[in-house]
């Protein structure tokens, strides 16, 4: 008795008659040699995905469309754009830091970012505390490299892409902000939601001190967080309006806190 | 029904550069892929997202290829099902790395045969559940293919059961499916 394997395999791809005929037969009974080979090997061509479909479409669907994972569609989109493998290419990277000794480094410093005057700046939003929103916020820069060492950031500071930029705010209100990373011509990316109370504090999601990786990055990179008191806007909102200039919120969304920090990117083989 | 309804319109949008129809592809099909990734128990809440995120990045550089919006579906879940078993197999360093399980070329993907898009009546399956013996596998089965709530870790928990024992019932109940499925599209497709 023939049973499956990857020559039967073929010629069923190839839509043989002999074999075709034969395995119509035989798989009209069960056979654990077959259903073995059939478990371990995909195909022939998108069986596996019909087999799957078919499954997973047995159980009852939610009455409401399921909700678009805005982080997860932006770690593809980047990667989409990265052409490279996945490893090492995720936005967000989970700082190992104690936040106490991120505080002792930025308190000092913790400022407003005004981006007017810099470099690249194309927009008009001068971050300024309270200017179009009922919460405010204040954005320090932190770059962590590959020894650990800390060093905080002045707007429009250059950076290696080895580094990882930390982040610390601090609000008037509690809210939820989201964490975009934006490169010269090229549309915001989310990041990241992130939950802000009042006060100063490091920004930090539900996998801890959340941390900005340059990998793979080059030239001018802009960091847009922006804060709002209520439920968190719709992110394809924010990009489009960040990338477009506007200072008006997104509507029905409220007033927004929106803070930028710009820095440069440069190769860390290039270093000085 | 999956969730393939309306998707052959967002594919051809997309193959067309549209971006909002990527995101829209993704909101539909990324509850399907995470679904059919928490079959495999052995991999952690870390690794799942790694299979998603790579089975979305596969599908959509190759979705300009793709000749038969309809076979979306089908095409991505294969990705995903080959992404999960490649981070097995590599987990498990049963084979090399290089070893990677090839996904299905978006090419010669072939429109689903009419036979096959009878057989997505879901009553033949529900016959072959009902028919399997009472027992622990018919539970499992039931969990996550039926209910559709707990992800194979999750029912290995409730079970208390082993995470592998979990994945290999599911595995062998859906070899069973797939044979079925192969024999009717012989018979009344290629015959």
């Amino acid at each position: 008795m023939k049973h499956l394997d990857d020559g039967a395999l073929g010629a069923l791809s190839r839509r043989e008659p002999e074999a075709v005929a034969y395995f119509a037969t035989h798989l009209a009974h069960p056979c654990e040699t077959c259903e073995a080979f059939l478990a371990t090997h995909p195909g022939p061509g998108l069986l596996d995905g019909q087999v799957d479909s078919l499954l997973l479409g047995l159980a009852p669907t939610g009455a409401s469309a399921p909700p678009l994972d805005e982080v997860g569609l932006a770690r593809v989109r980047r990667e989409l754009r990265a052409h490279r493998p996945a490893a090492g290419r995720w936005g967000m990277v989970a700082g190992g830091l104690a936040a106490c000794l991120l505080a002792v480094v930025l308190l000092p410093r913790m400022r407003v970012a005004d981006p007017v005057g810099q470099e690249g700046s194309a927009v008009e939003w001068t971050g300024e505390k309270g200017r179009l929103a009922r919460i405010a916020l204040e954005l320090s820069v932190v770059a962590r490299d590959s020894a650990g060492v800390l060093r905080r950031l002045d707007p429009g500071s250059s950076v290696k892409d080895s580094d990882v930029l930390l982040l610390r705010y601090h609000a008037t209100e509690a809210g939820t902000a989201l964490l975009f990373e934006q490169r010269q011509g090229a549309a915001p990316e989310l990041l990241g939601h992130f939950p802000l109370v009042a006060g100063t504090h490091d920004l930090q999601g539900p996998q801890g001190l959340a941390g900005v990786s340059l990998a793979g990055e080059a030239g001018p990179v802009t960091l847009w967080l922006v804060g709002s008191t209520g439920a968190p806007p719709e992110a394809e909102t924010v990009s489009e309006m960040l990338e477009g200039g506007s200072g008006a919120g997104p509507q029905g969304q409220g007033p927004l806190a929106i803070i930028r920090f710009d820095v440069s990117v440069r190769s860390g083989q290039n270093r000085p | 029904m999956g969730a393939s309804e309306g998707l052959t319109e967002w594919v051809r949008r997309a193959s067309q550069g549209q971006a909002s129809a990527y995101s829209e592809l993704y909101r539909r099909t990324r509850p399907l892929v995470t679904r059919l990734v928490g079959g495999f128990a052995q991999l952690d809440a870390d690794e799942v997202e790694d299979v998603i995120q790579e089975t979305f990045v596969r599908a959509f550089r190759a979705l300009p290829r793709l000749k038969e919006p309809g076979a979306f579906e089908s095409w991505l879940l294969s990705i995903a099902r080959n992404r999960a078993r490649t981070r097995l197999e590599r987990k498990s360093s049963t084979r090399r790395l290089e070893e990677d399980v090839a996904d299905p070329e978006p090419e010669p993907v072939p429109h689903i045969p009419e036979a096959l898009q009878l057989e997505r009546d879901i009553a033949v399956v529900r016959r072959l559940i009902a028919e399997l013996p009472e027992g622990e596998e018919k539970r499992t089965v039931h969990l996550f293919y039926v209910e559709g709530e707990l992800s194979a870790r999750e029912i290995a928990e409730k079970l208390g059961v082993g995470k592998s024992a979990v994945t290999m019932r599911l595995e062998r109940f859906r070899s069973r499916i797939k044979r079925e499925l192969l024999r009717r599209v012989l018979a009344g497709r290629w015959e």
